[in-house]
């Protein structure tokens, strides 16, 4: 069996490199997956707990984050893409899409 | 009574809310005959209420509206002999403002149908408000009145109206969060007896009857913050100015006539009775701010150059007399304290009338620009003395019974504690009053005609304004007549109270 | 029929009302509802009086009311109030008041449309005056003592807007209007203070419960004290008693039939009327009276003094009508000082002599009310044929207005005092009172000095105004009117004129014939107060009044000032500018200024009113909304202040996020260890 302390390493890890991305990238497509990562680290939490604890609802509850995950990178994708179609690129700090900030 | 009257008089102006809210495009000029047949039908119920007095009792509802093991929170609503006073000015008062507003110019032009909507809005809140017995829902009530006289000010007021429309928000609003403070202790002190945190009046002022005076006196004045500010009383008067200078007539009217009027009902209703100890330990403060109210509000409006500004402080000085007639805590104190409120709600509403034509109808609204109006514009210059005569007190209009038996409270209070040099203060503003009225209407009636404005288009008052300030002269003359026609709501209520009161 | 009495005041109220919905349509503007309300008043009046005084009940008081409605436990209560006095006072204001709405029709006919507002308005007024003289109780005496108020302040106004006379005159009507309202207010607040600390002592305002001995007995003395005091306020407020006189003379800026009913029928006497009224509370204290007394006398020669140089006919008689309320208080005020120091020492002697002098100034206020009216109505009458009201620019009237000039003459004679006149039994009388309290009190003394010093001023002004205006040379206004034809005023005016001078001449005769028991007050065994059903004296007044030696002393004063005022301006034989340098005498100029109490109001209210108010309205700027402006100011600076850490980058944001995150951590995780939680 594998000991539980590595779950939480993995999802330490996993939600680390996902703050890095977030704080460090510049592009918005690597920002959304770098909260991808986060969201993910915090579903194997869940899913680790949920089995220690013997409690079927951390299972339960990934379901649902995954797919509120799923419809927030829609969404998120979306917005990018249009975006982009009005300014012609994706970098948050360009001044082109700073622009659309009031 | 199975039929819910109660609820109607709120739901009624609700519903005439919604349609003339949705009456956009070419139907806006139709909003007002919406807007007058459903404050008519808040009228007539409101009148049915009124002249089924015995029932009262029996036409108090509740429906639960948030109810759990810890909180239990209900819709419910109630008249006596105080509310119901109130009830029915309100609901006279929004439907001669339709009517006088019907032609109206700055209604006419911008949005029509939503000034109607406003004034049916700020009528539930004011029901709301008034007919509420439960703090919960008194709350909530209490802020509905303030959106809808915020738009009002900030939509159709005068120039400066984004200053004083933010001014009367923000003033009110941290009243009103002060007082909600005010009601949370009360609710949670209550939940450790009762162990459930109920809002209701009848549970919460059981409970508080028997608290120390200490939690009293401090609850109290949290509660009274809130509902001085609203009245206003001086120093916490500065917003009253500036809203009604820049309300629009019609807001102006409900403002002064009603709106005020919450701030002393809640001291009476909510202070005063479930606080008994509170209210013996401020007595003096009450007392002060009172009497500071009255000669403050009236020697400022000496120096008012704006009509309708003067008249405003005109109101803090009225409405310092209600606050003196509570202070005292005695039978006819309060009596005529609720008498004032009422009589006040009558003759101020002729006065911002007046004022406000005024500035429509002549273009300004400073004394010095005027003069010499009474010969072109006689109506008008009838209306003007005899809402001024009614407002300085004068024996056999309405307005002398709020003062006569106040003072007269007033003086027994202080023959009591030896303090008979402040009955001073009292005569000084009469005096005062009587001269600021006679000195603007002698200098906006009479003498030479101005010929410092443009005068050739000013036309006397039309039929619908005439029509809803001759309405109201005539509840003038007729409550001062017979002013037991009013009493006889209030005293029994004020006999309740001061069983109350006697606790202490 | 009297239980009827609150009909009295009620029909010319009822007339208020029609004239005021239908008046535009009826014949002369409702100025015949007008009349004939004031002449069912008069009937009614009649008729109720003549029940009363004959009836069982007299002299008894009769009174009946109802309740209006409570505040606390006290009761407050509407009804009427009938006595020996009631009836003379409703008598003589309603049958006057008629004569004066009849008069109108000729004075006002040519005023259009306005009539109806002037007819509501005289209407209302004459409702408050019989209102004021039935009630029975203090609060419905003071609601209707209001009304008069608001009355005489929108007739003095009448003319406050669009003045025949131009721009100048409307200013003038409305500082008058608004000065005669402010300063009675002045006293209606001292009232009204009066009225809290009676209604706070006896726990009721009907004058049944006050005048009762029991109730008074139980009393504070001081409290009762300070209660006429305030109440006299208001009495010296309406009466226009010294130091609030001032507003009468401005108020002659009204219609000239509108000073009569002021100062003959209605208003001016509510405040003696008050006294009168009172008179059981009044004599409680002697001091009080004393009080009383100093301001009616010198009152009564104060502004006799200023109708010496004055050149406006109507100012003339607005002073003499000062001056001779001034008399009336002051004889109330010695009866009252009598009376007391009676009840005091159980003397019957003095009581009785402070009877006469209430009986004095009761028959008074009726005689001067008689010519009073006449002098004004005859003033008015010159003014419509000439006009002007500027005396200089009269003269030589006689022949042009034979009836006005005769019946002037005859009001003059009655109210200088000339022998047989009615003026002058009610005046001797009043100084008699003065002299017999000066026995027992040396200010009385003075103040009869100066009532015989103010007999013989009065006597001189009163033919000092007749004699310029009738006599001597035609002046230019005289000239002018002569030419236009503007002859002997309309019948309609000059009939009531007759009328009022048959009375003038014979109303002091009245005395012979029971007036006196009428209105004697008595104290009865038991301590009430009773007004009438006293003993009339007859025709002992002659006997009383011709062995007095000082009697001779004012026929004489009086005789000797009509002649020098006929020396002056009739014979014009002597110069008045002798005595005054030709008006450059500091006396004249301050007679001119009226004493300097126009500035002296101007000056109080300008520095305790606007100067304060200026000073309040400062404060409320600056300080109480500066906070507020301050406060919202600090909230928004600070607001903004911080906004800054608002960079709108992402990164910087998810960063500060994170950090907090931890830093919570981190808290948490000390928190738990301190607690030992872990």
């Amino acid at each position: 069996m594998i000991p539980f302390e590595f779950f939480l390493v993995l999802a330490a890890i996993l939600f680390v490199i996902g703050a890095y991305g977030v704080m460090t990238k510049s592009n918005a497509i690597i920002v959304l997956m770098c909260i991808e990562l986060m969201l993910n680290a915090a579903n194997i939490n869940f899913v680790a707990f949920g089995a220690y604890n013997s409690d079927v609802m951390g299972q339960a509850f990934v379901v649902m984050s995954i797919s509120v995950a799923a419809a927030e990178v829609a969404v998120g994708i979306a917005i990018l893409l249009n975006a982009y179609k009005l300014r012609k690129t994706t970098e948050l700090t360009d001044a082109e899409l700073t622009s659309l900030r009031w | 009574m199975d039929f819910p009257i109660l609820s109607l008089l709120i739901l009624v102006p609700m519903i005439g809310a919604v349609l003339t809210l949705v009456m956009g495009g070419g139907r806006q000029k139709s909003a007002k005959y919406v807007a007058a047949a459903f404050s008519a039908v808040t009228l007539v119920l409101a009148l049915f209420v009124l002249f089924n007095s015995d029932s009262f009792s029996s036409m108090s509802e509740s429906y639960e509206w948030i109810k759990t093991d810890f909180v239990s929170i209900s819709f419910s609503l109630a008249v006596d002999g105080l509310s119901i006073l109130m009830v029915f000015l309100t609901a006279l008062l929004v439907f001669l403002v339709v009517v006088f507003s019907a032609e109206a110019e700055e209604v006419e032009t911008d949005r029509p149908n939503y000034f109607h909507t406003l004034l049916l809005a700020m009528e539930v809140g004011l029901m709301g408000v008034y007919m509420a017995s439960d703090y919960f829902l008194f709350y909530v009530m209490w802020e509905v009145t303030l959106i809808p006289m915020y738009f009002m000010i900030s939509w159709y007021g005068g120039p400066r109206r984004h200053y004083a429309a933010i001014k009367f928000f923000i003033y009110t609003h941290v009243a009103s969060l002060v007082m909600l403070i005010g009601i949370f202790a009360m609710g949670f002190k209550a939940a450790e007896v009762t162990g459930v945190v109920d809002f209701s009046f009848a549970s919460i002022a059981t409970v508080m009857h028997g608290v120390e005076e200490g939690f009293q006196a401090l609850v109290f004045a949290l509660l009274f913050f809130g509902f001085a500010v609203k009245m206003p009383a001086v120093p916490f008067h500065t917003w009253l100015p500036d809203a009604h200078t820049e309300a629009p007539t019609g807001g102006s009217v409900l403002l002064a006539g009603v709106m005020l009027k919450m701030g002393s009902y809640g001291i009476i209703r909510i202070c005063l009775e479930a606080l008994p100890l509170g209210a013996s330990y401020w007595q003096w403060v009450i007392i002060a701010i009172g009497l500071v109210s009255i000669v403050y509000g009236a020697y400022a409006c000496i120096a008012q150059k704006d009509l309708k500004k003067m008249v405003a402080f005109s109101s803090i000085s009225h409405m310092g007399m209600v606050m003196l007639g509570i202070g005292c805590l005695s039978d006819a104190g309060i009596t005529f304290a609720v008498f004032q409120m009422f009589a006040h709600g009558l003759i101020t509403a002729i006065l911002f009338m007046v004022c406000g034509m005024t500035g429509h109808k002549v273009g300004t609204r400073e004394i010095p620009l005027l003069g010499g109006l009474a010969g072109k514009m006689p109506v008008y210059a009838t209306f003007m003395m005899f809402a001024f005569m009614a407002s300085l007190g004068l024996p056999g209009l309405v307005g002398f019974w709020g003062e006569f038996p106040v003072i007269f409270a007033f003086y027994e209070f202080i023959v009591a504690n030896d303090m008979l040099w402040l009955l001073l203060f009292c005569m000084l503003s009469l005096m005062l009053t009587a001269g600021y009225y006679l000195w603007a209407m002698q200098r906006t009636l009479f003498g030479p005609e101005t010929t410092k404005i443009d005068l050739s288009h000013a036309h006397d008052v039309s039929k619908t304004e005439f029509a809803a300030m001759a309405v109201l002269c005539v509840l003038v003359a007729f409550f001062g007549m017979w002013p037991d026609a009013a009493l006889q709501f209030i005293e029994p209520y004020t006999d309740g109270l001061i069983d109350i009161l006697g606790v202490i | 029929m009297i239980e009827y009495t609150w009909l009295i005041p009620f029909v010319p109220m009822l007339c208020f009302v029609l004239i005021g919905i239908f008046g535009q349509k009826t014949p002369e503007k409702g100025g015949y509802i007008a009349i004939a309300g004031a002449a069912i008043s008069f009937a009614l009046s009649g008729i109720i009086a003549l029940e009363y005084l004959t009836g069982p009940d007299y002299p008894n008081v009769v009174v009946d009311s109802i309740c209006w409605f409570h505040i606390g436990d006290l009761q407050l209560n509407l009804g009427y109030y009938v006595d020996g006095l009631t009836c003379m006072m409703m008598l003589f204001s309603s049958f006057i008041s008629t004569l004066i709405f009849v008069y109108s029709v000729g004075y006002m006919g040519d005023q259009g449309g306005r009539k109806k507002r002037y007819y509501a308005e005289v209407s209302m007024f004459l409702s408050g005056m019989l209102g004021l003289i039935v009630s029975s109780n203090f609060l419905e005496m003071f609601i209707f003592w209001e009304v008069m108020g608001l009355c005489s302040y929108l007739l003095i106004g009448f003319w406050s807007f669009r003045h025949p006379e131009g721009d100048a005159a409307s200013s003038n009507a409305a500082s008058a209007a608004k000065k005669a309202f402010l300063v009675t207010r002045f006293g209606d607040v001292c009232l009204m203070g009066g009225l809290f600390v009676l209604l706070g002592a006896f726990g009721s305002l009907d004058f049944v419960d006050l005048f009762n001995p029991v109730n008074i007995q139980n009393v504070n003395p001081d409290t009762l004290t300070l209660g006429m005091l305030l109440c006299f306020g208001g009495v010296i407020g309406k009466s226009a008693q010294f130091p609030l006189h001032d507003w009468l003379p401005d108020a002659m800026a009204g219609p000239t039939t509108v000073s009569s009913l002021i100062h003959a029928a209605t208003m001016v006497k509510a405040g003696v009327y008050l006294v009168a009224r009172g008179f059981p509370l009044f004599v409680q204290n002697p001091d009080v009276m004393l009080f009383v007394g100093l301001i009616g006398g010198f009152t009564a020669f104060f502004t006799a003094t200023m109708a010496l140089n004055n050149m406006n006919i109507k100012r003339v008689l607005a002073y003499s009508t000062l001056s001779q309320l001034g008399y009336m208080i002051l004889s109330l005020g010695a009866g009252g000082y009598l009376f007391a120091l009676g009840m005091d020492s159980g003397n019957a002697a003095l009581m009785a002599a402070g009877t006469a002098g209430f009986v004095a100034g009761c028959f008074h206020m009726m005689n001067h009310a008689f010519f009073k009216a006449l002098l004004f109505m005859c003033s008015g009458s010159v003014i419509h044929a000439v006009g002007t009201e500027d005396m200089r620019l009269m003269g030589g009237l006689r022949k042009q207005m034979p009836i006005t000039s005769i019946t002037m003459l005859l009001g003059s004679l009655s109210i200088a005092g000339f022998p047989f006149f009615s003026g002058f039994w009610s005046k001797d009388l009043v100084i008699e009172a003065a002299f017999e309290a000066g026995d027992h009190n040396v200010l009385f003394m003075v103040l009869w000095v100066l009532a015989i010093v103010t007999a013989f001023m009065t006597a001189f002004y009163m033919f000092r105004m007749w004699f310029m205006t009738f006599m001597g040379e035609k002046g230019k206004n005289t000239l002018h009117a002569a030419e236009h034809g503007h002859g002997e005023s309309p019948k309609s005016m000059t009939a009531p004129l007759c009328i009022l001078a048959v009375f003038a001449v014979v109303s002091g005769f009245f005395i012979m014939f029971g007036l006196d028991g009428m209105l004697s007050f008595t104290e009865l065994p038991g301590g009430f107060f009773q007004v009438g059903g006293g003993h009339s004296e007859g025709f002992e007044y002659f006997s009383e009044l011709f062995t007095n030696p000082y009697t001779y002393l004012t026929i004489v004063l009086a005789l000797v000032g009509i002649y020098i005022a006929y020396l002056m301006y009739a014979k014009k034989k002597i110069n008045p500018g002798r005595f005054n340098r030709e008006g450059e005498s500091v006396l004249y100029k301050v007679l001119t200024k009226r004493w300097g109490f126009p500035d002296l109001y101007n000056q109080l209210s300008w520095k305790l009113g606007y100067g304060i108010a200026r000073g309040v309205d400062y404060v409320d700027r600056q300080v109480v909304d500066g906070t507020v402006n301050g406060l919202s100011g600090a909230v928004v600076g600070g607001g903004e202040a911080v906004s800054r850490v608002q960079t709108g980058d992402v990164h910087d944001y998810s960063s500060v996020v994170l950090l907090g995150i931890a830093v919570l951590a981190v808290l948490f995780i000390v928190i738990a260890k301190i607690m030992g939680g872990i």
